[in-house]
């Protein structure tokens, strides 16, 4: 789970929104994330764990998918 | 083809003392700079010059946090002075309703969003880092500014940007003042933005060797126009905005006019890129006389380009005094430069706005620091000291930017 920490970080820093908000079931457009925000929080996750993201992965709709998404690349990466 | 008159009635800027518009203004007249001294903390060598900042501007309270993360500084300044100009318009912020496709943006901006990709080549060349954010495209674009502006107040019209130098936000309101005029836009937000600070922009004007020198103390007074001891001129950050609407239309909704924009003429000089020449600058301000229908003894205030360079000053009192001939002597001028500094695209956003409050409130803000006048800009009548009370029908404001391309602006005052 250290993805949600990311996600969270950077919907507080760039949207001003509040943690307690971020949460699985949330979708990502209502908090504020437009395909822009999107391809920024993208590019934040392949900096912060250095993975790179194939081009052709499939745009999460939900925090709960993009933590899904990003712990699998995680865990993916260390095996 | 029958000409719309066209209503200023919104007037916003991001002020570098702090407060708001009507302060701006106070401050001005009172002949009080805004110039501060610039210390940073740059590799190899920090910045230290004088410099006008608007350390009270938090773009995350005037715009919002996911407004602002999606900005240049120079487009969050534009944003806010647009926002400020469009509430003192009375305008909602979206049309609700309204059809707003004939209304645009014309702005101005001589360096854009030179800071994104500044901070861009910090993180690859300094930091070591191999890949840039995806936004810096958008942050660094010229014509972000105009865009956002756009989508923020529903404006469906002409969006563009200029960049002319030091003349970019004079050749915008130009612009945008001819297309209301000729009924294509009824409404156009305009002025301009600029935010000199970038490690490199500002490296590279030092090197031109027109910067006024100053330290912690006498930086206020660094930047004297017309003053046989001035040193050159003072950069600046800062935003300011003009509604420019077609006259019928304001006066249809109740709106209140500070004044009525008339004329617009640029040229340019065609000899040299930093030299100016009084010629193409007379040919500027005859063209925007005729353009405006007024003559040379109509106008009771220009609001001088006046950077407080050895070699502009001069020039452009020539050119003054070579237009308005007899009545040159008497003709009040004076260079606000003095105290807002200069701001390269915002520059002349700011002047304009400067220019119709003289107009408005029948006050001309002085030059300030102006001890002994320069023997070659003697022949203008040079206003040391504000003057209130001034029964003012109509001003003309001066830009004439490096590249030798020259834009003059002509106001009239309401009620006179």
């Amino acid at each position: 789970m250290e993805s949600i920490g990311l996600i969270r970080d950077f919907l507080k820093d760039r949207l001003g929104v509040e943690p307690e908000n971020v949460v699985p079931g949330a979708q990502l457009a209502e908090l504020g994330v437009d395909s822009l925000m999107m391809l920024e929080l993208m590019f934040e996750f392949e900096d912060r764990f250095g993975i790179k993201l194939s081009r052709d992965i499939k745009t999460p709709r939900t925090v709960g998918e993009m933590v899904s998404l990003m712990d699998g690349l995680i865990a993916k990466s260390k095996s | 083809m029958s000409q719309r008159r066209v209503a200023i009635t919104g007037l916003g800027l991001v002020s570098p003392y702090g407060g708001d518009l009507a302060d701006f203004f106070t401050r001005l007249c009172a002949g009080q700079s805004a110039v501060g001294f610039l210390q940073t903390d740059d590799v190899p060598r920090p910045l230290s010059m004088p410099f006008v900042s608007c350390p009270a501007f938090d773009p995350d309270v005037a715009l919002g946090k996911p407004l602002a993360s999606m900005m240049d500084r120079f487009a969050q300044f534009a944003m806010a002075a647009a926002f400020s100009a469009w509430d003192d318009a009375g305008l909602p912020r979206k049309g609700e309703g309204e059809d707003r496709d004939d209304w645009g943006v014309a702005w101005g901006t001589a360096l854009g969003g030179t800071m994104a990709y500044e901070k861009g080549y910090r993180e690859l060349w300094q930091k070591g880092r191999e890949r840039l954010s995806p936004l810096t495209v958008l942050l660094g674009m010229n014509s972000s500014a105009n865009a956002h502006i756009s989508i923020q107040l529903g404006l469906g019209g002409v969006s563009m940007s200029h960049t002319v130098a030091c003349a970019s936000s004079a050749i915008a309101i130009g612009e945008a003042f001819r297309r209301v005029r000729s009924g294509e836009a009824t409404v156009m937000l305009t002025g301009g933005s600029d935010v000199p600070q970038a490690y490199g922009v500002a490296r590279a004007w030092e090197a031109l060797r027109v910067m006024a020198p100053g330290d912690a103390d006498t930086s206020a007074t660094a930047c004297r126009p017309f003053s046989a001891d001035r040193h050159g001129l003072v950069l600046g950050e800062g935003g300011a905005a003009l509604v420019l609407e077609d006259w019928e239309h304001a006066v249809a909704r109740g709106a209140r006019i500070h004044g009525e924009i008339v004329g617009y003429g640029t040229t340019c000089d065609h000899s040299h890129l930093v030299r100016p020449e009084a010629e193409g600058q007379i040919r500027a301000i005859r063209l925007t006389l005729a353009d405006a229908g007024l003559n040379a003894a109509n106008i009771d205030y220009v609001n001088a380009h006046g950077t407080a360079t050895a070699e502009g000053d001069p020039v452009e009192v020539a050119a003054l005094k070579s237009v308005f001939g007899e009545h040159a002597a008497s003709l009040p001028v004076s260079a606000t430069k003095s105290m807002h500094g200069h701001m390269l695209g915002g520059s002349a956003a700011i002047e304009a706005i400067v220019t119709v409050l003289a107009l408005r409130d029948g006050s001309i803000p002085p030059t300030a620091h102006l001890g002994q006048l320069d023997p070659a800009c003697i022949g203008v009548d040079h206003v040391t000291t504000a003057r209130h009370g001034q029964p003012l029908r109509a001003a003309l404001s001066n830009s004439f930017a490096f590249g030798g391309s020259n834009a003059v602006l002509a106001f009239r005052a309401v009620d006179l």
